[in-house]
């Protein structure tokens, strides 16, 4: 505040200050990850939160993700199977379906649409909690709201996103086998055949790894936001929205990053 | 106090203590080299204008805040120094009423209250329903258990913040302005029960306020055990002192009768 005495500012000033500012918030955020991810050992464990949490997350996101991975599956399709007839190959069709559906389409699409509902419930909800003091009378009565709030949602959204994305998987391929039969006149049991027969071992396992690390991603990403929202709110209104857009963004930027590894890992 | 001895310590003894406390928000600062010293059982009345830094101190005395500078103890533990974990048990000793009530938006009035004791984990569901009851009648709620806060009145969910605070019997109290935005009736029926739970409990607490009557309502009287009532009594400034905050800066610090004798500018116009 004081010493303005020196003319003008140095020029990088402002973008210091901002820079300074990320890394201060980068290093919140991976604390409060720390902190949440090692309150699922300690005691007291709130499992009735918990279990709150998973049944507001999996049953209220159940419709979205089931309607998107079903027209996923039948949009894929509907697309794929001119080419495929051009080239003489429409029996793979199931197979292209379900690889690209299990390796990618239902774990990020799944990921975007729980992000979208549930990383700003959690960032509005907590931030209400913040600006009305909830927060610090839950300190004053001697409750961790880490532990009482961050911490359940942590481990419902992980558990929720993996068995939604699974639900989304198979939605996708029965949409991709409707349009199949219903579109194109395909034989369905081809379809199905072919299908189940790409997934191996390989592709299950970066299929389903995937959702455990978007969920990781939408609950700490909403709950960071919401437990540092101030100023009222419209305070909670601006969390809420960065919320959502920083949980999209990393979901879609660590899929990249985790194929990349995984196929590394696995092999092709 | 390395002598004191932990959770035994003797009454009289101090048991609230700021030591030349700084804290500041970015600009100015909020506080500024504020000490104070609350007995064991003494109540002490924080006066001060709007945006003096009242809220702000109780905060610091139960570590949700950090001073910038200077120390805060309670009992014989550093608050100013100690890890946010190890001041959860701290806190549990300790109750705090909150200015717009902070009542839990998500629970009803009985969960609210009942939170510390299901917490804690002690009681059988019968016997805290029974403690919830008894802390809502204290404050004149009994028939409002199972409303949830938003279809309360503000100065309801006040009263639920007082019972809330109490279910556990803590012994700190930290009153953020119990009073404000109630009718003139209810105001005195919780300043009755602060009186009730300074002289019978021995509670030791801090009180916010901009009203100076409830700061002279506590140092004139006291609680008569045979009516049940708080009557006039001398003693009552006993177990009553003042602290006026001016723009974070205390100003003044010590018993009622002093303070009316006060001669600087700034306390003769706030008691005016
Ligand atoms: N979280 C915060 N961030 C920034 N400034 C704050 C914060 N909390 C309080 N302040 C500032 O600290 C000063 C003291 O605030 P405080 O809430 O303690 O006042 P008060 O004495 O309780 O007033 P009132 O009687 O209106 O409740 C005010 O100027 C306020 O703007
Ligand atoms: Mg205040």
């Amino acid at each position: 505040m004081a010493d303005r005495t020196l003319g003008a500012p140095p020029p990088d000033s402002a973008l210091s200050q901002a820079l300074k500012q990320w890394l201060f918030s980068f290093q919140e955020f991976w604390l409060l990850t720390a902190q949440a991810f090692r309150n699922i050992a300690a005691t007291p464990f709130y499992a009735a939160d918990t279990f709150l949490q998973m049944d507001s997350i999996g049953v209220g996101s159940l419709p979205i993700v089931v309607l998107t991975g079903f027209f996923t599956g039948a949009v894929m399709a509907l697309q794929l199977s001119a080419t495929l007839t051009e080239y003489g190959q429409i029996d793979r069709l199931g197979q292209l379906v379900s690889l690209s559906l299990v390796l990618e389409l239902g774990p990020v699409l799944s990921a975007l649409m729980i992000g979208a509902r549930n990383a700003s419930g959690m960032a509005s909800e907590l931030g209400s909690m913040v600006v009305t003091e909830q927060i610090d009378a839950m300190r004053a009565l001697g409750t961790d709201p880490v532990k009482k709030l961050v911490t359940p949602r942590l481990i419902a959204t992980i558990v929720m996103t993996f068995f939604l994305t699974l639900i989304a998987d198979m939605c996708g391929i029965v949409g991709g086998w409707v349009y199949a039969v219903m579109g194109i006149h395909m034989n369905g049991a081809l379809y199905w055949f072919s299908a189940f027969r790409i997934l191996d071992a390989s592709s299950m396992i970066q299929g389903l790894i995937k959702p455990l690390i978007f969920g990781g991603i939408i609950a700490t990403v909403g709950c960071y936001y919401g437990m540092k929202a101030r100023g009222g709110t419209q305070g909670v209104g601006r969390a809420t929205t960065q919320a959502v857009v920083l949980a999209s963004l990393l979901i879609i930027i660590s899929d990249f990053l985790l194929s990349r590894l995984l196929v590394g890992i696995l092999g092709t | 106090m390395p002598s004191a001895g932990g959770a035994a310590t003797p009454p009289g003894d101090i048991v609230v203590r700021l030591e030349h406390v700084v804290l500041s928000f970015g600009g100015g600062p909020v506080l500024d080299d504020v000490s104070l010293q609350v007995r064991r059982g003494e109540t002490k009345v924080l006066l001060g204008e709007s945006g003096a830094g009242k809220s702000v101190l109780m905060k610091l005395v139960l570590g949700l805040l950090r001073p910038d500078r200077g120390r805060v103890w309670v009992f014989d533990q550093e608050v100013s120094a100690m890890k946010e974990q190890a001041l959860y048990d701290l806190r549990r000793k300790i109750g705090m009423t909150f200015q717009e009530s902070a009542l839990f938006d998500s629970l009803s009035v009985r969960d609210n209250v009942a939170y510390r004791l299901e917490e804690d984990g002690v009681l059988t569901p019968e016997a805290m329903d029974e403690r919830v009851r008894t802390c809502l009648s204290f404050v004149n709620l009994d028939a409002v258990m199972d409303k949830m806060p938003a279809e309360l009145s503000g100065g309801m969910r006040h009263r639920v913040s007082i019972a809330r605070a109490l279910a556990t019997s803590p012994e700190i109290m930290l009153y953020d302005s119990p009073t404000g935005g109630l009718d003139p009736e209810t105001a005195t029926t919780i300043m009755d029960l602060i009186i009730k739970l300074r002289d019978c409990n021995h509670v030791t607490a801090l009180l916010a306020t901009h009203r100076l009557q409830d700061g002279y309502l506590l140092a004139t009287h006291a609680w008569d055990d045979a009516t049940q009532t708080a009557r006039w009594a001398a003693e009552g400034a006993r177990h009553t002192s003042f602290l006026l905050l001016r723009q974070g800066r205390a100003i003044f610090d010590g018993s009622a009768a002093e303070l009316r004798r006060d001669a600087d500018p700034y306390v003769r116009e706030f008691l005016s």
